[in-house]
């Protein structure tokens, strides 16, 4: 994961401007090609990272250094809001297209060659151990993070009790952790 | 341990049912082993955030929220003034508010077949263009040979709001006044991406701003000419809010086209929350917004102008606010076209359109036909104070809304 401190956090709160551009800079691509992966649109996605920030910048007491990391909360807010506007969107269906049909569209998104191979192990650890999970526990977890789906619609959509939807999130999670951790041994 | 992880994992997802969050939130209040394990979950989910593939966030982004730090614009002077104090007094709120779709006429209604056919083929051309520029587009992503090829297939938009205007509008009639809403709310700054697009000098920040002008056109089209596209125009009909969000979203750190002049938009916080409750109202305020930034940029002193979007400063109303530093002289030309004065400059028989079309809207919005009323209670008008000048409109909140 990209290195940040909660002491930038601090500074944050502080009001001091530089330290808002230097979190843009270590962390904006995360937490943008997040919000990409949920939302298939980069405008929207755009305006989730501006949000986020907008957000931070005008109540930093929202994130409680003692509670966490500052990374991770960002990261999964920016995650909350994207699925807040991917939800409103499909009520709306302001496109009349489908989900699936936006999973073909051909990849725009690609970083080019010299930007991935800048990319930090512990990102592509990560994507190669998300997709070595077993099938069943992957499906769950992109379902329940990227998609927003809560269990009751996962157990629908995949035919599964309430209770293998919950434990394939819970196995599948842990499976990913331990494969961090491995990597920092 | 087996419920308190997965009740983490459920709280961090969102999907925990909202009394079974409260009764969380408060035990990790309390419990460091629920919050222990609560910080595990935010730690494994954001382990997984970053199993998304890798994507380039433009530069011109960076700029927009590094923005955010800069000190808002100072707004107590004017908040103060006899005029917003006229309008303090003299506002009551409305229980059956406007909800858009007045001012709204049928293609019959247009006598001149050349200037309905022209209407027509820019909506259909707009149409095209939509995805062309949208999100998900090749132009999103930087590829804008597709995009330039469906811009270079028919005449430039500056040529068809020039050819609108050519045919000698005067105003009086409500086709008329649709007519001039279509050219000249949003279609200059719409007409000046498109042209630096089929130039081949746009960058990405332009086709996004294309985007925001597009829709927001065909909308304001829409709810101009009521048969232009009956379908789509049922659902900008529905009822649905629209957030105050969606305007800064579009509006913040925005390059502004007018004709000949162009300039930087400045916006202040906007207050959270919905400002319309259908999209033909949305489309209506939107339009307002357009005209008060097009009055204001030509005559900008460093070519940047102020918005700033208000609740409960005056209480029932939202109150747009645009301001710039202006010199002098621009300040009386402005304020010639305003009060129809001996008019200070050439030219300027369009900005007292873009005048007429904040009345008219006015008009609808307090459901009051009196336009000497209106500016008497300070519903909309224009200030002076020091070198800055202030051009606002008041628009009736949405009862209850938060």
């Amino acid at each position: 994961m990209p290195i940040i401190k909660n002491e930038i956090w601090y500074r944050i709160k502080d009001g001091d401007a530089s330290a808002f551009g230097e979190l843009y800079d270590g962390f904006a691509g995360a937490m943008f090609s997040l919000s990409l992966e949920i939302l298939g649109d980069r405008w929207e996605a755009e305006e989730v990272i501006q949000d986020v920030f907008s957000y931070l910048w005008r109540k930093p007491e929202s994130f409680a250094p003692d509670k966490g990391k500052f990374s991770s909360w960002l990261l999964v807010i920016t995650r909350n809001r994207s699925i807040d506007r991917y939800r409103s969107r499909k009520r709306r269906l302001d496109r009349g297209e489908s989900d699936d049909t936006l999973a073909q569209k051909p990849d725009f998104n690609l970083v080019d060659g010299a930007e991935g191979a800048t990319q930090s192990d512990e990102r592509s650890h990560l994507r190669s151990a998300f997709k070595d999970l077993p099938e069943e526990q992957r499906k769950v977890l992109e379902l329940s993070y990227f998609k927003g789906l809560n269990h009751v619609e996962i157990s629908d959509h995949l035919d599964l009790s309430l209770g293998t939807v919950k434990s394939r999130i819970r196995l599948g999670i842990e499976k990913l952790r331990n494969s961090l951790s491995n990597l920092r041994i | 341990m087996q419920s308190l992880k997965q009740q983490a994992l459920d709280y961090t997802l969102g999907v925990l049912p909202k009394e079974e969050s409260l009764l969380f939130e408060a035990l990790i209040e309390e419990d460091e082993e629920a919050q222990n394990v609560l910080t595990e979950a935010l730690d494994d989910f954001a382990s997984l955030s970053l199993t998304a593939k890798p994507s380039k966030l433009g530069h011109e982004v960076r700029k927009r929220v590094v923005e955010h730090c800069q000190p808002k614009i100072n707004l107590d002077p004017f908040l103060g003034s006899k005029e917003i104090e006229t309008l303090r007094d003299t506002f009551s709120s409305f229980t059956d508010r406007y909800t858009g779709g007045g001012g709204s006429v049928d293609m019959s209604d247009l006598k001149n077949s050349v200037l309905k056919d022209d209407i027509v083929s820019n909506y259909e051309n707009l149409i095209r263009l939509l995805p062309l520029v949208s999100g998900d587009s090749r132009a999103a992503s930087g590829d804008f040979s597709e995009l330039q090829n469906q811009l270079r297939s028919h005449d430039s938009f500056t040529q068809s709001v020039h050819k609108t205007l050519d045919h000698g509008l005067q105003g009086e009639s409500p086709a008329s006044r649709s007519v001039l809403r279509s050219a000249l709310s949003s279609m200059p700054s719409l007409a000046f991406f498109s042209d630096r697009l089929r130039a081949d000098q746009a960058t990405v920040g332009d086709a996004r701003r294309l985007f925001y002008l597009c829709r927001d056109q065909l909308k304001i089209m829409r709810s101009s000419f009521r048969d232009l596209d009956s379908e789509r125009l049922i659902e900008d009909e529905k009822l649905r809010y629209h957030g105050a969000g969606l305007l800064r979203t579009k509006w913040w750190g925005a390059e502004h086209a007018y004709f000949s002049s162009n300039g930087k938009v400045r916006c202040g916080h906007f207050f959270d929350g919905p400002i319309t409750e259908r999209c033909v109202e949305f489309a209506e305020y939107d339009a307002n917004m357009y005209c008060l930034a097009n009055l204001l940029a030509p005559r900008s002193a460093d070519g940047e102008f102020h918005l700033e979007l208000l609740k409960d400063t005056v209480p029932g109303c939202t109150l747009a606010v645009t301001s710039a530093k202006m010199s002098e002289n621009n300040f009386k030309s402005l304020a010639s076209v305003i009060d129809r004065k001996t008019i200070v400059g050439k030219g300027l028989e369009q900005d007292i359109f873009l005048w007429d079309l904040i009345e008219d809207s006015m008009v609808r919005g307090h459901k009051n036909d009196s336009i000497k009323e209106l500016r008497e209670q300070m519903t909309y008008g224009y200030n002076r104070m020091n070198d800055t000048t202030y051009l606002w409109f008041a628009w009736p909140a949405i009862p209850n809304a938060q």
